[in-house]
This record gives C-alpha cells, structure tokens and sequence, in this order.
C-alpha cells in the first residue's frame, strides 16, 4: 500500500507539499476552507500538531476533516504533548481513519506557546518516533512487541534543520533518522541556498540521498517585518542579508508580491538541484498563496 | 549537592503569621552552602521577621538553631526541645528535610521556607546550575559526561534538536545546548563515532514515573 | 576639630527626635572620632574590613532601634582584602531590598567609600544623612 505522496516521489516526480494549521477552536469549517484552497495544487497536505506549542485542535481530527475532502493529509506528530503510551494508540487511531502518511518530530518548547506553565513530556525524542512507527509498520508490533491485529502501514518522515548548529553533525543526525525510519525529510525553510547545497552534498557523500527523498521547505515571505523576524526571532532559521535587502528594498504594499517572487525564484532553483525530491510550502497563515506559487512555479496540474 | 533559594520575605512571613513564637531551622549541609538555609540564613531571616513584625505592633518570639542534616533523624534529635516549646517549625532545609522534620513533629506544623530547586553545583560565585534529575540509571557514559535527561530542554536522547544556535538552547539564549556540550567533548577526546548511535528510548521507571522511590542496603540496617 | 554650624545643622537639631544612627566601618576608610555629635546618637562599629559586616549585623542595629545605619568602605581599588568594599556594597544592596520587603525603607541604609582622614567626608554624609531622616522618620520598631 502506497500513498499518493509516496508514488509521486517513488516515480521521481517532483512532489509538492504544502503546510496548514488546525484553528485555534472546533470549527471544522476553518480547516475545510484550507483545504479546499489547497485542493488539487498539491500532493499531500501537512497538518501541523499544536505547531509553536499554541493549543489549537488536534492534528488527527483535521487530517481526517481533510480526508473526507479527498485530500491526503500528512500528520504531524510531536512527542512533546504525549507519552509513548497515547502517541502509539493515536497512530493506530490515525490510521483507522485513512491516515497514512506521518511527519516525527520532538515539537517547539512550550515555554513559547500559548500555555507556558505547562508541563511537558518527552518520554520519547523524535527519533523514538521514528522507529516505533517503523516498528509498527515493518514488524507489525508496538513498542512492547505486542503483535497488533491490524499494522499501522505508515509512510514515514522527518524534518531536519539543515541551518542548525552544529552543521557538521546536522548530517550526522540525518543519517540517524534514516536508519530510524524516516523514508521522506520535510526541511526548514530554505532562504539560504549555499547552505542548503553545502548540506546536500554533505548528505550525498554520505550516501544519504538514495534513501531519502527531501522535500525542501520554503515559505513566502509576506513582509519585509517578517523577513526580519523569521532572521532574528525564530530558532534556526538562516536569513541572507540579501533577502532582507530585496524585501525592504520594495514599498510596503508591494512586499507580498517580492515576497512569492522570492519563493518562486527558489522554488525554481531547487527544482534545478540534484537531490531535491520536491518541495514542502509554509505559508503559515497565508495558505491562499499556494496555488500562485505553484502556478507560477509551473507544478501546476499535479499528477493524478 | 541539593540546590535552594529561600522563598520571598512576604510569603515566609504570611506563613508564619499564625503563630505567636515559632522555631527557624537551619540545615548545615546542601543549603548552607548555597546560602539559602544555614545557620547565618536563619540568623538573617530571624531577625528580618522579627523587624518585619515589630512594623506591625506584632510581637513574636522566634528561636533559632541550626542543625548539622535536617534529612537525618540523628541530628533532629537535637531540636526536639526548642521544637516542642514552639507553636511551630519554620525549616530552611531542602524539601525532603522539612518532610523528615515533620515526621519526627507529628503534632507541631511544620512549614518550608525553601524552595528546592535542583541537584546541581556551584560553577562560580554566585552561580549554580542543574546537573542532574535524579534518574535512578545513570547514562553519562554514553552522552560524554553531559546530561541531557536535566540539561536538554526537551530531553532529548538523540539530539540537537533543530533549535540549537551557536552553542546556546533555542529555550533560552543564556542556556547552553546541552548536545552542543556532548558533541565538543566527544570531539575533544576524539570519540565522535557514537554520536551515530541510536540511543533507544529511557526505561522511566527507576526515575520519577515509577512512583516514590526507595532505596535499601540490608547490610546497612540494623 | 572644631566646626561651625551652618544653619542648615542648627535647623536639624531642633528637629523632633534625636535621630539614632549605626556606623559600620572598616578600621582602613574611616577613624570615627565625631562619637559626640550633638545633632544625633552616634554608635560606631569598627570593623576589620567592612566586607565583614553581615547582613544580620545590619538588620540587628534597625533592631535595637537605629533610625539609619550606614557603611563606610574603603574607595573602590582600595580595600586591602582585594575587593571587600565591593561585596559589602552587594550586601548592603540585599538588605536595603529585605528593607523595603520588611515596610522599614531600604533608604534608612547606605554605603559610602571614603578616604582614611576624610573627616569633611563623613561629616558630609551624616549631614545628608540627617537629612534623608527628616522624610523618613524614626525607626518604626523601636
Ligand atoms: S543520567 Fe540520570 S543520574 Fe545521570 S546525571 Fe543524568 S539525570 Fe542524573
Ligand atoms: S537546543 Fe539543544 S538543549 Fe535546547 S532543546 Fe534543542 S537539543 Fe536540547
């Protein structure tokens, strides 16, 4: 059993994924708007798990909204909110309901959501994810080993900072999700190309790049605030000055259309780059840009 | 060693407000050497109370002594008098003293004026920091002599995660990446090699998950 | 030495109460021979560096009853123990901020670097710290 997300990559197609956020409530209707604009631009859509530790609703009741949409979701899944116990019982909830492609990680620290005082968990890291989903859908048991009477087949991925310090061992770390589990990797934003390529070859060096398919993430940039933001205030994230020049370098009201020029522009480079499987769009809270970029990105009909 | 800081002047005074005289005690071991509750604390904090009281019109008799341990019944033994002469204990000791000073007061209220906050050092004057969670399975070996149980913000056993910046926690920019310190010494002493391995995921059950922990050493008991 | 009232001094004896002040000071900064000064109750504490001077020892003169207490340091650079003053100027912070929890006002307590012999100095910070009492009032515990 395969999943649309996996036959596009697995037939070398360049694949486009695209990220959407849960509301911050139980209207269902937020998420089916979402989805209907994303509808037919891409290949699967991720749904994010209380993204930036912002309580919002949950990631397997939207991914399943989505479903009834006909769209294939992706589903988030961080080990910062649940012990292994409710991770394991919500991925065979998740695939109960169709669900069939899973993105691992370890999650922002809630010390920067919505609800700071909370405790965390942690039980389990996001390479723990990685290989209990692997373990539950290769040998078809929990993490106990207890045989499950229906395996929870997943497509597996991870995300991966290529612009984390220290970037020696990003690959290293790369490495180690692979053998974990992880079949696809959905990046951090990629403004910094140098970068971006200095890792692949790293990762190709290695090996890396036939067992992997890599999905580079990019975001659009909506303003030259938020240019400056996502440079200095978000963990990990590699802004050139250059971006931030073009950026301020336009007046206000036209630094959205810079901004999707911008990711066009490097949209169209990775494509261009050996080893890049497709892409993965963040247009955090600006989901109606999608189908311009991919438009004008030329990925537009997807393949059926 | 267990680290503490004594609570806000105000909270410790409304706690002991009730009472007409009460007993300040000082521990002489963790505490007092991250000034928090030794002997020249409960001397500060006595007479604090005292003119904090005074203000008031409120008069108060506050003993004071200090104790060698307050988590051994031995040295307790030795503030029975003053403790029984008082309507309560105010103990400056870590949170497992004032519970062990309960224990041995079963009648007389026993309050903290502590905050216990982590088993950790003294790293210099006037600084000290977490070391350790108290896991009950040490696995420094295989993480350089760093902890990342206490000093990765997500405790992480196969870390960086993606938030780490020029050495620092993406949590707090003052803290450092706890898997930043793991990679350097394994660096410095030339063992990178295991920073390959999968760690697999903690047995939680000899740390704080398992429920109270005990610890017995039959030779030891008599 | 003899000295000459201004009126400002002449003013701050006629004041209601006889201010009751604490000197701690290092036997190297300050030679406290002002004991009998008419304008308030001096009680002098000499101190083998004023780095010695303890919280406690602050707190327990507002105790028995002195309406200010001040230290008297050596200059920074110095203190024969290296950097004395400065730590009792971080002490002398803590407690004035225990003064402010406890309602008595962190102001009642000050640190001051003078210079052995510096006698215009000290008279200079008595003066200003007479001065500071007039809003202050006495001591509300004694
Ligand atoms: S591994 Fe456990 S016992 Fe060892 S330092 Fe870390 S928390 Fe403490
Ligand atoms: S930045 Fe480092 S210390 Fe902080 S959570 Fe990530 S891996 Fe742990």
């Amino acid at each position: 059993m395969t999943t649309r997300l996996e036959q596009i990559l697995l037939s070398g197609q360049f694949a486009v994924t695209a990220e959407c956020g849960p509301p911050r409530g139980a209207n269902a209707e937020v998420i089916k708007k979402k989805g209907a604009a994303l509808k037919g631009y891409t290949d699967a859509v991720n749904v994010t798990d209380n993204q930036t530790a912002i309580v919002r609703m949950s990631s397997v009741a939207a991914c399943a909204h989505l479903l009834q949409m006909g769209i294939e979701p992706v589903m988030q899944m961080v080990t910062r909110d649940r012990n292994r116990i409710a991770l394991q019982s919500d991925i065979m909830g998740a695939y109960s309901l169709g669900i069939r492609n899973i993105l691992c990680l370890s999650g922002d620290h809630q010390t920067f959501g919505s609800q700071p005082d909370a405790r965390n968990v942690y039980d389990i890291d996001s390479m723990h994810l990685l290989n209990t989903v692997k373990k539950m859908s290769d040998e078809g048991t929990d993490m106990s080993g207890y045989k499950l009477n229906v395996a929870p087949e997943m497509f597996i991925g991870a995300a991966e900072n290529p612009f984390a310090d220290p970037f020696e061992y990003r690959v290293i770390r790369l490495a180690k999700k692979i053998a974990a589990g992880a079949r696809f990797i959905q990046t951090q934003c990629v403004y910094d190309l140098p970068r971006f390529k200095e890792w692949l070859k790293m990762a190709e060096e290695r090996g890396l790049l036939e067992k992997v398919y890599i999905l580079a993430g990019v975001t659009p940039m909506k303003s030259t605030r938020m240019a400056k933001y996502m440079a200095n205030k978000v963990a990990g994230m590699s802004v050139p000055e250059a971006v931030i020049k073009r950026m301020a370098g336009v007046p206000e009201d036209r630094a959205a259309e810079e901004g999707i020029k911008i990711c066009t522009e490097t949209v169209a480079e990775l494509r261009e780059t050996k080893g890049v499987a497709g892409i993965h769009l963040m247009a955090i809270e600006w989901e109606s840009v999608v189908p311009e970029i991919v438009e004008k990105s030329k990925l537009y009909p997807r393949p059926a | 060693m267990i680290v503490g800081e004594q609570k806000p002047l105000e909270e410790i005074k409304a706690m002991v407000a009730p009472y007409d005289n009460f007993l300040i005690l000082g521990c002489g071991t963790c505490v007092k050497t991250c000034f928090a509750g030794g002997e020249e604390e409960v001397a500060t904090l006595a007479s604090a109370l005292r003119l904090a009281f005074g203000k008031d019109g409120k008069k108060t008799k506050i003993s004071e002594l200090t104790v060698e341990r307050q988590c051994e019944g031995e040295f307790i033994r030795q503030a029975a008098s003053l403790a029984t002469q008082n309507q309560a204990v105010l103990s400056l000791a870590c949170g497992a003293g004032v519970q062990m000073v309960a224990s041995r007061f079963p009648k007389i209220p026993v309050l903290p004026g502590v905050n216990t906050t982590f088993i950790g050092i003294l790293e210099q004057p006037g600084l000290f920091t977490e070391k350790c969670l108290g896991c009950g399975n040490c696995v420094l070996d295989v993480f350089s002599g760093i902890c990342p149980i206490s000093r990765c913000s997500k405790k992480l056993l196969n870390g960086p995660c993606g938030g780490s910046k020029n050495g620092k926690c993406e949590v707090n920019p003052e803290t450092d990446c706890a898997w930043q310190l793991i990679i350097d010494r394994y660096q410095a002493f030339g063992e990178t090699e295991k920073l390959y391995n999968y760690v697999p995921p903690k047995d939680w059950r000899t740390a704080d998950a398992g429920g109270p922990r005990k610890l017995v050493r039959e030779d030891l008991m008599v | 030495m003899v000295t000459t009232r201004t009126a400002e001094e002449v003013s701050l004896a006629k004041r209601a109460f006889r201010p009751k002040i604490t000197v701690f000071h290092c036997f190297n900064a300050a030679d406290l021979a002002f004991e009998n000064n008419g304008d308030c109750e001096l009680k002098a504490v000499k101190m083998p560096c004023s780095s010695m001077t303890r919280e406690v020892f602050l707190l327990r003169a507002f105790e028995a009853g002195a309406d200010a207490v001040l230290v008297l340091a050596c200059p920074e650079g110095a203190c024969r123990h290296v950097s004395g003053n400065l730590r009792a100027a971080r002490r002398v912070a803590r407690v004035k901020k225990m003064l402010d929890e406890i309602g008595l006002g962190g102001g009642r307590l000050n640190i001051f670097n003078v210079t052995q012999g510096d006698d215009t100095a000290v008279e200079h910070i008595l003066k200003e710290t007479l001065a500071g009492l007039e809003a202050l009032g006495t001591n509300p515990v004694s």
